[in-house]
């Protein structure tokens, strides 16, 4: 185990339109998670490096970034098992600017989420994102009551929304392809979304059916290419591409 | 100088600031400010769940919110508002099934009805949960209806102070993150719902952003600091990260061992044993580690294996990811590594003895939320009454402000010369880090977590605390010329943080000092010079303001006459 690990970093002025790579070195400490070692490099080296954080514990969806050609959570990944870990099959690449000759080998590459706007550094224009999940309209609208008895609902129905309800927005299923060539396609996490309001037996009927509308439009379902990557990133085990082929089934049994 | 006006601005979008805003945005003009966006907030990483008296089990049939609050009372050895308390429990119910109506996914029992687990230092089974994962699907759900209501947010934009006129709360002053500019949010109300300050400690369970930036705002602006000596540890933080271990594991039969293999709570706690209050079992792990019975001298193992790994999977499924993912422990094959934490502020933004909840002595100016010090958790917080305490304040609060109507606006030269003086005290400040040559924030904060972890934790002792309280104020002394690059301000996190530490000086300080004067111990606070509680001298709220001398200690009476102060045994 080495002492210090190389980080190649990528950086970019918000009032900038070009972007470029740099080197630091940080001295490792057990257990060092990326999220850390980027902190390092704010604390100690170069005050200036833009990142979102929040949590530190996978749960608030904030640290999403590409480590080594994958996205990832920075909280969640081990400095020292970039190298070792097992990556996802068949993700596309990613390019995020001139290149830079990265050491393979010897860096642990830090990037942006793909397919959205770099603003500063590791910072995205998450807009898009959240616009297209509010476009789902992801909530009930039924009046609320504050009197007993709440409203039933079997365990069964419960746990079969569970997986849904644990996504956490973080965004790195935008890496699916069809995200780069479709600039108003819902994206993975918006429908997977609509699929948990979908699944809910407690939602409106008429409200599902507005939500059904909504995600069988041509930039929702029918645009997913059925890649599946979504489901191979997703650090919640959420798997939006199956909520999606979900959607498509059940909406074609329907017809 | 930009300047946004509001009906009513809310400074933090977790729940408790969301379910204010949800009551008042259909009649008011209502701006949420929060530093991160809302479902970034710390309410997402709550795990356990949240208490009513549903009485939804075979086992909680004779639950009760009076039941509830005596729990609650007991729980908080005495320091709780009891008024406040009985308001909340009685709330509970009403607030879970509001939750459900708008959507909550609670875990439900074969009745089809809400479920409901046993948690520490309560009579019935009364937790209501989603998973191990409640807070995070409650803060979006709660999130999913502001987007429905339309509620308006201002997202990271950071609260840096108040501006008031005389005693009267005008607006706050806040840094767009983003732009980097400094902007005026003007508004007769102010609630104050910006969670936690956890980060003074280096070993905390708190998300990074929990640096109580409302309670050093107000604590400025002449609101005293309330009970900040009571700090939360909870008991069982996952060796390495300190990253939460919920105490529904323990609800769900985890059991506590020592290296010899010995369940140690059997001896302490009795009867409740595992399901002891957090403050017991913490001190019970602190001295098993101490008296060498620890593993790697620093913490005890949390076994779950016995619970076979259905019930794990099924119940426990985001402590199993947790265990593996940070810990390379799987909890179904083997114990979990946990040690004390940080993690709950009991204390807070002061607020006033005769008035609502939540109010301040400034006009305007309100509190809710584990920013707040109403004070429902008095001296330790029972697990399961922090959601609760978010989202019945959060809809109290909106109910009383509509109640109320909008308060009369002083002068608006006044207004306009406080809003003036406010942004070029910034503007200094701003000025002042650049130029200084002192330290960097980080050896400033990394020393300050070290002195909070290492003498003013689970047991704590006159000379270590004084050796705490003059090296604190050393550090504030360093802060003063601490150095830092702040002329690019736009997406300058650095910067961000370098007003945190502002802000985490001032309420580790007055930690420090409140947990000196307070010689007795009394639920999380634990002097081993003064063992005994002591209702005589002490049965009262710390409060702590800064004047010209320095710091000023001043007490409040508890609300008591519900239930009788007794002996806390378990």
């Amino acid at each position: 185990m080495s002492d210090v690990y190389n980080f190649l970093i990528y950086r970019k002025k918000s009032n900038e339109t070009e972007s470029r790579y740099e080197k630091f070195e940080i001295p490792y400490r057990k257990g060092m998670t990326i999220l850390e070692a980027l902190f390092y490099i704010q604390d100690h080296l170069d005050s200036s490096l833009a990142f979102r954080y929040s949590c530190r514990g996978a749960i608030c969806g904030s640290c999403g970034l590409t480590v080594n050609k994958v996205p990832q959570l920075a909280c969640r990944t081990q400095v020292s098992s970039v190298k070792t870990a097992k990556k996802p099959v068949k993700l596309p690449e990613f390019n995020f600017g001139d290149h830079i000759g990265w050491n393979e080998d010897d860096e642990i590459l830090i990037e942006p989420l793909p397919n959205m706007e770099v603003i500063q550094d590791l910072i995205v224009d998450m807009e898009p994102f959240w616009k297209f999940y509010k476009e789902v309209e992801p909530y009930f609208t039924r009046e609320w009551k504050d009197t007993a008895p709440e409203s039933h609902q079997s365990s069964e129905a419960a746990k079969s929304i569970e997986t849904l309800v644990y996504c956490i927005l973080c965004g790195l299923c935008w890496l699916c392809p069809v995200n780069a060539e479709k600039k108003y396609y819902l994206g993975p996490s918006a429908l997977a979304k609509g699929y948990r309001f979908i699944a809910d037996n407690r939602l409106s009927e008429e409200h599902r059916q507005e939500i059904k509308q909504i995600v069988w439009d041509e930039d929702g379902v029918p645009a997913c290419e059925q890649f599946f990557v979504c489901n191979r990133v997703c650090p919640k085990g959420v798997k939006p591409g199956t909520a999606i082929k979900q959607i498509r089934d059940k909406w074609s049994t329907d017809e | 100088m930009k300047i946004e006006e509001f009906d009513i601005v809310i400074a933090g979008a977790g729940l408790s600031g969301l379910r204010a805003a949800l009551e008042l945005s259909d009649k008011y003009n209502v701006a949420v400010v929060s530093k991160v966006h809302p479902v970034r907030s710390h309410s997402g990483a709550a795990q356990g769940g949240i208490n009513a008296s549903l009485g939804n089990t075979e086992e909680g049939k004779e639950d009760s919110p009076e039941k509830h609050a005596y729990d609650t009372v007991k729980g908080s050895d005495y320091l709780a508002d009891q008024d406040a308390v009985m308001y909340m429990c009685e709330e509970a119910p009403k607030i879970v099934i509001e939750l459900e109506s708008m959507g909550a996914p609670f875990s439900r029992l074969e009745s089809g009805l809400i479920a409901q687990r046993p948690f520490g230092g309560a009579g019935f089974p009364r937790t209501c949960y989603a998973g191990d994962r409640t807070g995070h699907t409650l803060l979006h759900t709660m999130y999913e209806q502001c987007v429905h209501k339309n509620v308006q947010f201002f997202d990271e934009y950071f609260l840096i102070d108040l501006i008031k006129v005389d005693e009267q709360i005008t607006g706050i002053i806040a840094l767009n993150i983003g732009s980097g500019e400094i902007v005026t949010f003007r508004s007769g109300y102010i609630i104050l719902a910006t969670g936690g300050f956890g980060r003074t400690y280096r070993r905390s369970t708190n998300a990074i952003i929990n640096t109580g930036d409302g309670v050093a705002a107000a604590f400025r602006a002449g609101i005293p600091m309330q009970d900040c000596e009571f700090v939360q540890f909870h008991p069982t933080t996952l060796y390495g990260t300190n990253i939460l271990i919920t105490e529904g594991a323990r609800g769900e039969g985890g059991l506590l061992y020592n290296n010899n293999g010995e369940r140690f709570m059997e001896d302490i706690a009795p009867k409740a044993k595992e399901l002891a209050p957090r403050d017991i079992v913490a001190r019970a792990i602190d001295t098993e580690v101490k008296e060498g019975r620890g593993f790697e001298e620093a913490y005890v193992h949390l076994d779950l294996t016995h619970l076979g790994a259905d019930r794990i999977k099924e119940r426990l499924p985001g402590i199993r990811e947790i265990s593996i993912q940070f810990a390379g422990v799987d909890p179904i094959e083997e114990p979990i590594p946990v040690q004390p934490g940080q993690h709950y502020s009991m204390g807070g933004v002061g607020t006033k003895y005769e008035g609502d909840f939540g109010e301040t002595e400034l006009l305007g100016l309100y509190a809710i939320g584990e920013n707040a010090c109403i004070s429902v958790h008095g001296a330790n917080r029972l697990g399961g009454n922090s959601l609760l305490e978010t989202a019945v304040f959060g809809r109290y609060i909106g109910r009383l402000l509509l109640e109320k109507g909008l308060p009369n606006s002083p002068a608006i030269t006044d207004l306009e010369q406080a809003e003036k003086d406010a942004f070029n005290e910034i503007e200094d400040l701003l000025k002042k880090w650049d130029s200084n040559n002192g330290k960097k924030p980080v050896e400033i904060r990394d020393a300050m977590g070290f002195i909070l972890d290492s003498k003013v934790g689970v047991f704590r002792t006159e000379a270590e605390l004084n050796e705490a309280y003059n090296l604190l104020c050393e550090l504030q002394k360093e802060f003063e010329n601490v150095y830092f690059p702040s002329k690019d301000k736009k997406f300058n996190f650095g910067l961000v943080r370098t007003f945190e530490l502002r802000n985490m000086l001032d309420i580790a300080e007055v930690t420090a000092y409140a947990a000196l004067w307070r010689k007795e111990s009394r639920g999380a606070h634990s002097r081993i010079d003064f063992p005994e509680r002591n209702d005589n001298e002490f049965l009262v709220h710390s409060m702590i303001t800064r004047n010209d001398e320095g710091l000023n200690l001043e007490t409040k009476p508890v609300k008591l006459g519900i239930f009788e102060v007794m002996e806390r045994v378990y």
